[in-house]
């Protein structure tokens, strides 16, 4: 039992835990009006969009493939999407999410088939159809913001599941939308832990080989991750969308970096094999935590592309140090 | 002519296949477009643009022949020139100034380099992610350093890197040549080379075999750390001002060429005279739009169309050749 407690108080999600709370203290200290209701809302709202593409990348990440591609297909999603809005004159938001899930699932399907048939690398396939996906938009969609976002759908941006005030009066209001992450989380965890698909994927970023001996359709569950995971970057792309009440083509481009560097500080493996939504769900807290409090901290605008990179190094170079010495631990 | 015929078999196919690329780009440039696409200023500018991102190729060629990948050269690259333009910045531009700014640059590329390599051989971390934090941590120190807006004011001496000639070849493209005949020379004629490659091929057979694995390693990303400093030093004297976010395409573009050139994603396999051949047919590609006039961002559309065919025809060639050699031909 003991055991049990000591192997659970050194989980990495324990150290990211750990980590967490000793810089919200330090934030805390510097300033007294951090804890409260109040940033739980504005972290859980920064959040809300990366906590979408890090679950789907975390499975991709498991399953021993990586997904660079995400930020181009959520791009063109939700800029094609608003513009088939726009033209047909279309408003509803369901109609959007479904299109916007459609057009990324496609992509997905591009990158599933480039990495399952061809057998490229899924680092360059993903690189290559974010490539073509983002030119895409901006050669033959456009440029432009578009603002004018359709009522219904705009409508969505102003639905609140909670709202608090604080004593001094300012009116903190929680997005309904944070629903689908919730939502994502939930199904994510559930596949993972009881269906034969999400032992599947573990088996498959264990080892292909071995899986596909032991009975797993490998090709077919590629293909099924690699489309949820362009369908859910569609979904984020227009949840972004309605969230910032603007539609830009570019907008989440270079985002995949701090998606990939979350899911791997909440102590994913990027070999493939380990992985859990919780240890996602922290790592991206942590990051958010970090992105939005460092000028709080006192440390400048400048410094904070070198402070997040200095934090990422800091989390792979602990998670594989552990994996390092389990590997090298007496096994029984 | 039999001879010249097993000569042309005997070549690698993926060069010739870019030979005929940029053959086949140039003569229907020179159809459509004469005066513009075959004229001096064109052709010399292509030699001015080239080489940056094809002295950046040439590092991440190096790191994928090892088995890894380097995303990190263009945050390298833009450290290193930042470093350098502070330090001549600081001494006052003099010409002493100027060598001493470029090689403080150098030296921070390696040593961003070095940085790497033992996060990635020691900590056993996968390349992949420690050049994409490496990235990150360089383009941030870099921002640190400048705050933000671009460093200019650099001396006059230091802008004919880029734009110099001598008898008629510009400079930029003579470090190319340099840069790509040292890291031929050190992948065919050095032990280092050969140990490369055989790390790249099967890390753990090489380590078994005596290879230090490590040190192999840590020389790899030193090496691609300098050619990134290097690329650096010519594009901070191109655009005349150092910034951390200069080149930011240049990551995409440098994974294409290499692959393009015939590196094995996988490790193992790279030739320098492929991974040219396919700077100069992007290069080809990129001024053909330019004159043509066709809108910038379908370049990047072209690029990653170009890289997954490129990748498609590679496995189904070596399918075919798979099949044969099971055939016993």
């Amino acid at each position: 039992m003991n055991k049990k407690i000591s192997y659970i108080m050194t989980s990495n999600e324990m150290i990211v835990v750990y980590i967490i709370i000793g810089l919200s203290v330090l934030i805390g200290i510097v300033n007294p009006a951090f804890f409260g209701m109040s940033t739980i809302i504005s972290l859980s709202r920064s959040m809300l969009v990366t906590l979408i593409f890090a679950v789907c990348e975390m499975i991709i990440i498991i399953s021993g493939g990586i997904d660079v591609s995400f930020p181009a297909i959520a791009c063109i999603s939700l800029y094609a999407t608003i513009k088939v809005v726009l033209f047909t004159g279309i408003d509803n938001p369901a109609f959007a999410f479904l299109l916007a899930g459609l057009i990324g699932m496609a992509f997905g399907a591009v990158n599933a088939f480039l990495i399952v048939k061809y057998k490229i690398p899924p680092l360059i396939a993903t690189l290559g159809v974010s490539s073509v996906a983002n030119g895409g938009t901006l050669a033959f969609l456009g440029t432009k913001e578009i603002s004018n976002i359709p009522d219904n759908i705009d409508r969505l941006s102003k639905a609140f599941i909670y709202s608090h005030t604080n004593p001094d009066g300012i009116t903190y209001q929680l997005t309904a939308l944070i629903l689908i992450p919730v939502f994502v989380c939930i199904m994510a965890f559930l596949i993972l832990k009881y269906t034969m698909l999400g032992r599947g994927i573990y088996a498959i970023g264990g080892d292909k080989n071995a899986a596909r001996i032991a009975g797993f359709n490998v090709s077919g569950i590629q293909f099924i991750i690699y489309m949820a995971s362009g369908c859910f970057a569609g979904i984020g792309g227009i949840t972004y969308m309605i969230l910032m009440r603007q539609a830009s083509p570019q907008v989440l481009m270079g985002s995949e970096m701090m998606v990939i560097a979350a899911v791997v500080v909440g102590g994913t493996r990027i070999t493939g094999g380990h992985g859990s939504v919780l240890g996602t769900l922290l790592g991206v807290g942590l990051i958010t935590l970090v992105q939005n409090n460092l000028i709080m901290l006192g440390v400048p605008t400048h410094f904070q592309t070198f402070v997040v990179g200095l934090i990422i190094v800091i989390g792979t170079s602990i998670t594989s140090l552990r994996a390092k010495r389990i590997a090298n631990s007496a096994k029984v | 002519m039999d001879k010249l015929k097993t000569n042309i078999r005997n070549m690698d196919k993926n060069t010739v296949t870019l030979f005929a690329i940029s053959v086949f780009i140039f003569i229907i440039m020179g159809i459509l477009a004469p005066k513009s696409f075959l004229g001096v200023t064109n052709l010399q500018g292509m030699c001015v643009q080239f080489p940056e991102f094809g002295i950046l190729s040439l590092g991440m060629m190096l790191a994928m022949i090892s088995g890894g990948i380097d995303l990190s050269l263009v945050g390298i690259a833009n450290l290193s020139g930042i470093v350098g333009t502070v330090i001549m910045l600081k001494m006052g531009g003099g010409s002493a100034s100027v060598f001493i700014g470029i090689a403080v640059g150098l030296l921070t590329g390696m040593l961003c380099g070095i940085f790497n390599g033992i996060l990635i051989g020691y900590l056993q971390i996968p390349p992949m992610l420690v050049t994409l934090c490496g990235l990150q941590l360089f383009t941030g120190l870099g921002l640190a350093i400048t705050k933000g807006p671009a460093l200019t004011g650099l001396p006059g001496e230091f802008s004919v890197i880029a734009n110099g000639t001598i008898i008629g070849i510009p400079i930029a493209l003579i470090i190319f040549i340099i840069a790509a005949i040292a890291v031929s020379f050190l992948l065919k004629s050095t032990v280092y080379g050969q140990h490369v490659s055989y790390k790249g091929t099967n890390a753990i057979a090489s380590g078994y075999s005596g290879i230090d694995n490590l040190k192999v390693t840590i020389i790899t990303y030193a090496i691609s750390g300098l050619l990134g400093a290097v690329g650096g030093i010519v594009m901070t004297s191109h655009y005349n001002s150092a910034k951390s976010d200069y080149g930011t395409s240049y990551t995409l573009l440098s994974l294409l060429i290499v692959v393009l050139g015939g590196t094995n994603p996988d490790g193992g396999k790279g030739k320098v005279i492929g991974v040219t051949l396919a700077v100069i047919v992007l290069q080809l590609v990129s001024s053909a739009f330019n004159i043509l006039r066709v809108n910038s961002f379908v370049k990047t559309f072209v690029w990653g169309l170009i890289l997954i065919f490129i990748m498609i025809i590679t496995t189904i060639v070596d399918k075919k050749q798979i099949k044969r050699e099971a055939k016993g031909e």
